[in-house]
C-alpha cells in the first residue's frame, strides 16, 4: 500500500454538437478544406461582433440538466485574452462568474463500487483555430494558419479534485461520453479533437488534509491516454517525492509514443488573462419555459434505460450494460425489438446476436453500429426466422455472414440458397432411416444403454440434410425408431 | 458655392428625383468646392471622384427609365474612415491598416447604398477614433473650417469638417466619448449620438464596444434626422441592437409647441467648471431662449459627473485594449519585416504602426485588468458607471432633456491641449447609453461658432431631434453661412 494518496480533478472540453459555430454562422463540419469555414466574424475583421447561438446555449444546459446541474439563468460572457495566432481576436470568448451550469454530479463505477464524484462547473466558450506546423512529413519553416475551428462551441466542464486514480478518471470520462452522446450535445470524439481533457494531478500523504502541489497535465487524444497520463505523472510525483525532492507547480505534456509528461511552463509563467465582461454580448436571462422545455426533451439516459431494459425484457445485467454502453446500441436494440411480434420472447436472442456476432463483425471493421451493414430490420428477420423455426441457430449463423457481408436480408439469402429447415416429418424420417442404417455401431452402444451414443446418429442426419433438418424433430424421430 | 450644396437633403433628393437637378452634377459640385476647400482643410483621407461619377450617372439613368427614389437617392455623403464599404480601403487613420481592403459592407453602408447615397470619400479621424482633435491620425491633421490653425476637433473631425465647409452635405461619424457632438460644436454645425442599440455596430471598426455608436452630422437637424432615419434599427448582426421598429425620425420635426411641454434641466455641475467667458455667456442666452419658447429651465444635481474623466477612461481603455489586440500583424495589416519569432513579431507589428496615443491606452487598460488592479481599477469605474446612470435617471425625474454647451472650451490651436473636462457633459451620454446632438448655438467674439448640447433618455430619439430642430430656429445662428476658405 502507497502511502500517498492520488488526488485528480478533471476539465473536459467537448465540441458542441450545433450546424453553426457559437458566435457566426459558418458550418461546424469537420475536415473541411482550411479555412473555408471562415467569416468576417470568425477571422476577426474590423467592425465584426459576434452572435450568440442559441443552440449551443441549449446543449449545455442540456448537458447541465442530465447531470443534476443547478443552471444559472443569468448568461453573461467574459473576455478572455491572451495573444496567439490560432485566437483571432486575441482573446477567447468565455464566461466566467456565473457559468451556465453549477454543481452538478456523476456517478462512476470502478471495481463495481460507485462513487459520487462533484463537477464544479459547465461554461460555453469558443473553440481555437489550428496552427499548422508541417505539411505530411514534411516540416514547414512557417506556420500555416487554418481558422474552420475558431468560433465553434465548446462546453468546459470543470470536476472537483475528487477522483482518486487513474481508473477513475477512465470511468468517469467514459460515464461522461456515453451520457454527453446519449444527449447528442457533443460527438465527444477525443480523436477528431471533439473531446479533449486537461488533468490536474497532486499526491499527498495519506490522512493529509490539504493538496499537494498541483501539476496540469494537457495534450492526451484518448481517454485510456488520460489514464495512462495519470498514472506516469502519479509515479514520477512519488518518485520526486521519496528521493526527497520538492514538486513544483507546472503544466506538462503528455508525451503518448514515450509515455511520459514533460514539463511545458511553471507557475511563473502563469498568464495573467485579464478577463473581463464581454461588452459586445449584453447579459440576459434564460427565460424558465426554456430550462424546462429541454428538461421535457432529455432523453432517457443509460442508467434508467438499463434498469428498464432489465425489467422489461429480462435480459441480465451484463447484457443490459452492454446494450446501454451508449445510444447507438440501444437505439439499434430496440429498434430491432420494435420491428418482431413476439418481443419477450426475442429480447434475449436479439441481445445475443447484438453483443456477440454483430459486435464481432463490427470490431472488426472498425465501424459503429450505426453504419452497421445488417440493418436493424433485417436482424429482426433473422431472428424472427429462427424462433419460427425456419432456420436453424446454426444455419443463422451462416446467413448472418452473408447479410454482414453483402447487406442483404435473411430472407432472400435463406430462399437463394435453400437453406430453410426442413421440419416435414417424413422427410426427417427418411434421413433418419439412412442414418440409422449407416450407424450399427452407435446403434449397438446406444441399445446397449449409452444413451449419448444417439449424438453421432444426430451429426449424421444433419450432415445428410446440409443442416437444415429441425434437430428437435430429427432427435424425438430418433429417439422413437431407436427405443422402438 | 454652387447652389445645390447649400439646399438641404430632402430637398436636393427631391429635385433630383424630380429631375431638375442631376445626381451627376451634384457630385461634380461636391467635387468642385472640395478641390478648392480640401488643401486647406485635409478633411478627406480618400476621395472617390471617378467612382461616385459613376454611381451619379447611374443614378441619373435609374431614374429616367422610371425606378423607385431611394431616400437619399444621388445624394453625396461623406464617410468616416472607420467603417466599412465592400471593396474599399478602411484605415480608420492607422499605419497599421494602411493597405487594409473592407471585405464587407457594414450594415449602416448597407442601408446607405440602399438609399440611393453617393459615397464621395473617407474622412479623416484620430487613429482608431482615440482623441479629440483628428491630429492623432496617421495621414494628416485637418483643420477647422472656420479656423485652420485650429482643431476641427474628434475624432470625427474629418467628417465635421467636410460638412461644415460645405464640401458634402451630411457624414457619418462615429461616437465613443463625444466624437461626433465635440467637432460638431466645434465646427458649428449638428453632431447626433444615438441611444445605444439604436444604430447597428456591424462594420464599425471598434474602439470601446460598450460606448461605440455611428451617428450622423449634417448643416441642420432635419438633415441629420432624415440621415438618422435612414441608417437606423434593428440588427440581428449586432447583439447590442435594439429591435425597435422603424421610424422616420424627421416626422413632425417641425412641432412649434414642443418646448413649451417641456423640463429642460441644467446640471447644477456645469458651474464647478471653468467655461469659456463667452460659451458661458451664449449658453445663458440659450437659456433664456428656451424659457422665452415656454419650457421650464430647471436645475438638476448630477454629483457623479465628476467622476465621469476618471471612469471613461478606465473603461474605455480597457475595451481598447482587448479590441486592438486584434491588430496582431497575423492576418492581415501590418507585418514588421523585423521579428525573429512570434513574441516579437506581435511587438514589432504593433510597435512600429500603431501611433502614440493608441499605445498609451493599450497600455493603461492593460493595467486596468491585470488581476492586481481589475477590482480596484476595471471593476470599481464600473461602479461609479452604475452610480452615474441612477443619478441621470433621477435627473430625468425633474426634467426631459438636459441642456448644457456642447464643449466648455473653443478648440485650440494644433498641438495645444484641451483640458480633460471640456467634454464631460457629452460622454456622460455614451457612460449612461443616451441619446445626445450638439446644435449651433451662436458665433462668438472671434467668428468661430460655438454649440450647446441636449441629451435625452434611451430612446427619447425622436423626441431629442423635435427639440433641437425647436432650439435651432430660435438659436439665431445663421446654418447657411459657410466658413471662407
Amino acid at each position: 500500500m502507497s502511502k500517498y494518496e492520488t488526488v485528480v480533478g478533471l476539465e473536459v472540453h467537448m465540441q458542441i454538437n450545433t450546424k453553426s459555430k457559437v458566435f457566426c454562422e459558418c458550418s461546424t463540419q469537420f475536415g473541411a478544406e482550411p479555412n473555408a469555414n471562415t467569416c468576417v466574424v470568425c477571422t476577426s475583421q474590423p467592425g465584426a461582433i459576434p452572435i450568440l447561438n442559441k443552440k449551443a446555449v441549449e446543449a449545455i444546459v442540456k448537458t447541465g440538466l442530465a447531470l443534476g446541474f443547478t443552471i444559472n439563468k443569468q448568461c453573461t460572457f467574459a473576455r478572455k485574452q491572451y495573444f496567439y495566432p490560432d485566437v483571432p481576436k486575441n482573446y477567447q470568448i468565455t464566461q466566467s462568474e456565473p457559468p451556465l451550469c453549477s454543481k452538478g454530479k456523476l456517478t462512476i463505477n470502478v471495481d463495481g463500487k460507485e462513487k459520487l464524484i462533484n463537477i464544479t462547473r459547465i461554461h460555453l466558450e469558443e473553440d481555437a483555430g489550428k496552427l499548422v506546423h508541417e505539411i505530411g512529413s514534411r516540416k514547414l519553416d512557417y506556420s500555416l494558419l487554418d481558422l474552420n475551428r475558431a468560433s465553434v462551441g465548446l462546453m468546459e466542464l470543470v470536476t472537483e479534485p475528487e477522483l482518486s486514480s487513474p481508473q477513475e478518471a477512465l470511468s468517469f470520462l467514459t460515464e461522461l461520453k456515453n451520457i454527453v452522446e446519449y444527449l447528442c450535445t457533443s460527438e465527444c470524439n477525443m480523436e477528431e479533437g471533439k473531446m479533449r481533457c486537461d488533468v490536474n494531478v497532486s499526491i499527498r500523504p495519506v490522512g493529509q488534509k490539504g493538496l499537494g502541489t498541483r501539476v496540469e497535465i494537457k495534450n492526451m487524444n484518448s481517454i485510456s491516454g488520460v489514464r495512462d497520463a495519470i498514472a506516469y505523472e502519479v509515479e514520477r510525483q512519488t518518485e520526486v517525492l521519496e528521493s526527497g525532492g520538492k514538486l513544483i507547480q507546472e503544466t506538462r505534456l503528455w508525451e503518448a509514443e514515450e509515455g511520459i509528461t514533460k514539463s511545458m511552463r511553471t507557475k511563473e509563467g502563469a498568464l495573467d488573462y485579464r478577463y473581463f465582461p464581454e461588452p459586445d454580448l449584453v447579459p440576459f436571462d434564460l427565460p424558465d419555459s426554456f430550462i424546462e422545455d429541454l428538461r421535457k426533451q432529455l432523453p432517457e439516459l443509460p442508467k434508467v434505460k438499463k434498469k428498464r431494459f432489465i425489467n422489461d425484457y429480462g435480459l441480465s445485467e451484463y447484457d443490459a450494460d452492454y446494450l446501454t454502453s451508449t445510444r447507438m446500441i440501444a437505439d439499434y436494440y430496440e429498434e430491432t425489438l420494435e420491428a418482431l411480434q413476439d418481443k419477450k420472447a426475442a429480447a434475449k436472442p436479439v441481445a445475443n446476436w447484438i453483443s456477440t456476432e454483430l459486435n464481432a463483425k463490427l470490431n472488426a471493421s472498425k465501424i459503429d453500429i450505426s453504419e452497421s451493414p445488417v440493418s436493424s430490420k433485417n436482424l429482426a428477420k433473422l431472428v424472427s426466422l429462427i424462433l419460427s423455426g425456419a432456420i436453424s441457430g446454426k444455419i443463422a449463423k451462416t446467413v448472418f455472414e452473408e447479410m454482414y457481408e453483402k447487406s442483404l436480408d435473411p430472407e432472400t439469402i435463406v430462399k437463394e440458397k435453400g437453406l430453410a429447415q426442413i421440419s416435414d416429418e417424413s422427410a426427417i424420417m427418411k434421413i433418419c432411416d439412412e442414418a440409422i442404417a449407416e450407424s450399427p455401431k452407435a446403434v449397438a452402444e446406444f441399445k446397449a444403454g449409452k444413451e449419448r451414443a444417439i449424438g453421432a446418429i444426430v451429426g449424421l442426419v444433419m450432415k445428410k440434410s446440409k443442416g437444415q433438418a429441425n434437430p428437435q424433430i430429427v432427435n424425438k424421430i430418433l429417439l422413437e425408431k431407436l427405443k422402438a | 458655392m454652387n447652389e445645390i450644396l447649400k439646399m438641404k437633403v430632402k430637398e436636393l433628393k427631391t429635385k433630383i428625383c424630380s429631375d431638375e437637378i442631376k445626381s451627376e452634377d451634384a457630385v461634380k459640385a461636391c467635387f468642385e468646392h472640395i478641390r478648392k476647400a480640401e488643401p486647406k482643410v485635409k478633411a478627406f483621407l480618400k476621395l472617390n471622384e471617378d467612382h461616385s461619377l459613376k454611381q451619379a450617372e447611374e443614378v441619373d439613368n435609374k431614374l429616367k427609365s422610371g425606378a423607385k427614389c431611394g431616400l437619399l437617392e444621388g445624394v453625396p455623403i461623406g464617410i468616416k474612415d472607420n467603417i466599412m464599404v465592400k471593396g474599399e480601403s478602411m484605415t480608420s487613420a492607422s499605419k497599421y491598416l494602411e493597405n487594409y481592403v473592407s471585405p464587407y459592407d457594414a450594415t449602416v453602408i448597407e442601408k446607405l447604398k440602399d438609399a440611393g447615397a453617393i459615397f464621395v470619400g473617407r474622412t479623416n479621424m484620430d487613429e482608431f477614433a482615440m482623441g479629440g482633435s483628428t491630429e492623432t491620425s496617421a495621414y494628416q491633421k485637418t483643420a477647422n473650417p472656420w479656423d485652420i490653425e485650429r482643431i476641427p476637433g474628434g475624432s470625427s473631425g474629418g467628417s465635421a469638417a467636410a460638412v461644415a465647409s460645405g464640401m458634402v452635405p451630411f457624414a457619418l461619424g462615429s461616437d465613443t466619448g463625444g466624437s461626433i457632438r465635440q467637432p460638431a460644436g466645434f465646427c458649428g454645425i449638428v453632431g447626433y449620438k444615438p441611444s445605444y442599440g439604436l444604430i447597428s455596430r456591424y462594420g464599425a471598426c471598434a474602439l470601446a464596444s460598450s460606448f461605440d455608436q455611428i451617428g450622423t452630422f449634417a448643416k441642420d437637424v432635419t438633415d441629420a434626422a432624415l440621415l438618422t432615419s435612414v441608417i437606423a434599427g434593428k440588427d440581428y448582426r449586432d447583439p447590442v441592437c435594439e429591435p425597435n421598429e422603424w421610424i422616420d425620425y424627421t416626422n413632425d420635426i417641425d412641432n412649434p409647441d414642443i418646448l413649451k411641454t417641456l423640463k429642460i434641466g441644467v446640471p447644477k455641475q456645469l458651474f464647478d467648471y471653468k467655461i469659456d467667458s463667452e460659451i458661458a455667456k451664449y449658453f445663458n442666452d440659450a437659456v433664456n431662449k428656451i424659457k422665452l419658447e415656454g419650457a421650464e429651465v430647471v436645475e438638476i444635481d448630477v454629483p457623479a459627473y465628476k467622476y465621469v474623466p476618471a471612469l471613461y477612461k478606465v473603461i474605455m481603455c480597457a475595451e481598447v485594449s482587448a479590441n486592438i489586440a486584434t491588430f496582431d500583424g497575423i492576418r492581415y495589416g501590418y507585418r514588421s519585416p523585423n521579428g525573429i519569432n512570434l513574441n516579437d513579431e506581435y511587438a514589432k507589428s504593433r510597435a512600429e504602426s500603431l501611433g502614440y496615443e493608441v499605445k498609451k491606452r493599450i497600455l493603461f487598460g492593460t493595467y486596468v485588468l491585470g488581476a492586481k488592479n481589475y477590482h480596484r481599477c476595471y471593476h470599481q469605474a464600473q461602479k461609479v458607471r452604475t452610480l452615474l446612470i441612477n443619478q441621470i435617471i433621477d435627473a430625468y425625474k425633474k426634467c426631459d432633456f438636459i441642456f448644457s454647451p456642447a464643449t466648455l472650451q473653443m478648440p485650440v490651436k494644433f498641438g495645444e491641449i484641451l483640458p480633460e473636462e471640456c467634454d464631460i457633459f457629452l460622454i456622460a451620454a455614451n457612460l449612461a447609453g443616451l441619446p445626445g446632438i450638439t446644435v449651433p448655438c451662436s458665433f462668438t467674439s472671434t467668428g468661430m461658432p460655438m454649440g450647446v448640447h441636449f441629451m435625452g433618455a434611451r430612446f427619447s430619439d425622436a423626441k431629442l431631434f423635435k427639440v433641437a430642430r425647436s432650439f435651432e430656429k430660435i438659436s439665431g445662428f445663421d446654418t447657411s453661412k459657410y466658413p471662407v476658405l
